[in-house]
């Protein structure tokens, strides 16, 4: 494998963790909070693309935004369960919470689309470009195009638009923001149904590169854990820097170490980072 | 002293009843925190709260929107404008025009001095309330006018409460309520900020000041209302206050 190759496979893998985790960030930038439940919508994601293009015919483009709708309604459902919790940032209760609502939809997508493995083949993922000895996907492309896209137009419009500056006002702080007027359920509730399908496009992109399992969501949130806590909690421009860096590590590592070990030394590496610069986990922008 | 009575300070005053409270309770763990059987804010009136360190101020204010930064229970009644609001959320309360500056994290410190200025309700439902303009906050704040690219975190104790104020403003407020707007500031900006709201009540707006410095209060206000351990103990024009014992037994002390 020639290194140039693997420098595109990174790329492409670095955007496909980007945008795998933005639906996270955000979360954790404005209401503080994890989902542990991220790695199985992501799953669902997938398989509510699988299902819908396998099962029922409707083309790619078609099965996206519906595969996003389910996303929306999952995260919204989650949220709207445990809103009081929110309220009141009981972390370890959201921890349990949503690491529980991610089992309870493990079950239920094992239940309704079988146990076994798919393959969700996407007219994208079906054709390949080759520019001298390096090859890649459509697919990849699309990865890349409509990360780079999705966050420059999530940051334009946290930094720039009103609904961006509520958001800002609620992740600073909670409690003067309702002084100020700002109904932070809906904006609780806003986030979380972004999240859901923030994760279900990235899925419906991202998952055709790989066989789908209902078991793969865990694996999905450790890699999304690492990008958020490596680019700094809640750091838009952070989150797509680290999960650029974590797509060619893991790419460069894979081809010239070892791909077996390659998420242990993803870990290495985010302890190395934690150590060096503990404020990664610990600080957040006006935090109380 | 510059204790020259205006015209809504001579104590009687014609507004009509803007804030109403019945029976207002607040709990913190199950240790009543305030006990207030009735209070009422006229319209256009400056009505100063007073009271030692844990009489209740703060709790009294907070308690009127339904808001904490702890967790306390809440009972009893609230009425803005003839209206009962107790059973709405904080930001309902904020956007029926009842506003509060609080005494401490009142301003966004990362967001600019512009940023915070911005609007966040709806103004189309502010009725015939006033929204000052940015131009007229200004105006009233000239600090905030240089200082409106800076940072809510940049700014200094002063400017910090103008703009707590002025975010306020931006709001629509029938009533506003100041937590201790004084608090660390030099003598000569506590006079500047309770000359400005002075002000202001005199445009028109009612306002709930709670102060912890008497002797600043009672040079503005119309009328003022002294609290111990979360029940109300005296009440009367700032005049009739002045000389009243209660008064100067929680606060003016031997060397006042």
């Amino acid at each position: 494998m020639n290194f140039a190759q693997q420098l595109i496979n990174g790329l492409v893998l670095g955007h496909a963790y980007a945008l795998i985790a933005i639906g996270w960030t955000v979360l954790l930038g404005v209401a503080r909070l994890v989902n542990f439940g991220h790695g199985q919508m992501y799953m669902l994601g997938a398989f509510v693309t699988w299902f819908v293009m396998a099962k029922t015919g409707l083309p790619y483009l078609v099965a996206i935004p519906l595969s996003m709708t389910v996303g929306v309604a999952v995260g919204y459902l989650m949220q709207r369960t445990m809103l009081q919790l929110t309220i009141k940032q009981d972390l370890v209760s959201v921890m349990i919470v949503t690491l529980g609502f991610g089992h309870v939809l493990e079950g239920a997508a094992a239940l309704f689309f079988g146990s076994t493995g798919q393959i969700l083949d996407t007219p994208l993922s079906l054709s390949n470009i080759y520019i001298a000895d390096i090859w890649i996907t459509w697919q990849d492309i699309a990865i890349i195009l409509v990360t780079v896209v999705f966050f420059a137009g999530l940051k334009y419009v946290i930094e720039k638009t009103e609904l961006g500056r509520l958001i800002r006002m609620v992740a600073e702080d909670p409690k003067l923001a309702a002084l100020a007027g700002i109904d932070i359920q809906k904006i609780y509730l806003g986030v979380f149904a972004f999240e859901g399908a923030a994760v279900a496009l990235a899925a419906s992109l991202v998952a055709p590169r790989t066989p789908i399992l209902t078991s793969m969501g865990f694996n999905e949130v450790i890699i999304t854990f690492v990008v958020v806590v490596l680019g700094g909690i809640g750091s838009v421009a952070g989150s797509y820097m680290a999960g650029i860096g974590l797509g060619l590590f893991t790419a460069f590592f894979g081809a010239y170490v070892s791909a077996a070990y390659s998420t242990a030394a993803m870990f290495i590496v985010l302890i190395i980072v934690l150590v060096i610069r503990p404020g990664g986990l610990a600080t957040r922008p006006g935090g109380h | 002293m510059s204790s020259k009575p205006t015209p809504s300070s001579l104590g009687t005053k014609p507004g009509s009843p803007v804030l109403e409270v019945r029976g207002l309770t607040v709990d913190y763990a199950g240790n009543r925190a305030l006990d207030m059987n009735s209070f009422i804010l006229a319209e256009g009136e400056l009505a100063g709260v007073v009271g030692a360190n844990g009489a209740g101020k703060s709790t009294f204010v907070n308690g009127l929107l339904g808001w904490s930064r702890g967790t306390p229970r809440i009972n009893g009644k609230v009425f803005l404008n003839g209206h009962a609001i107790s059973s709405l959320s904080t930001h309902e309360r904020v956007r029926q025009g009842l506003l509060l500056v609080p005494e401490s994290d009142l301003v966004f410190a990362t967001m600019t001095v512009e940023e915070n200025l911005a609007h966040c309700t709806d103004q189309r439902h502010s009725g015939d309330r006033r929204i000052y303009s940015i131009q007229e906050i200004y105006e009233l704040f000239p600090n905030l006018a240089e200082r409106r690219r800076h940072l809510g975190g940049q700014l200094s104790g002063g400017e910090r409460q103008m703009l707590g104020i002025a975010r306020a403003l931006r709001l629509a407020p029938r009533v506003l309520l100041l937590d201790e707007p004084s608090i660390g500031l030099a003598p000569r900006l506590v006079s500047v900020v309770l000359e400005t709201v002075r002000k202001l009540v005199d445009q028109g707006l009612s306002v709930l000041l709670v102060e912890q410095n008497v002797k600043a209060a009672i040079r503005v206000v119309d009328r003022l209302v002294l609290l111990d351990r979360g029940h109300v103990v005296a009440s009367g024009t700032a005049d009739e206050m002045r000389d009243d014992p209660r008064l100067a037994e929680a606060y003016l002390g031997a060397g006042a």
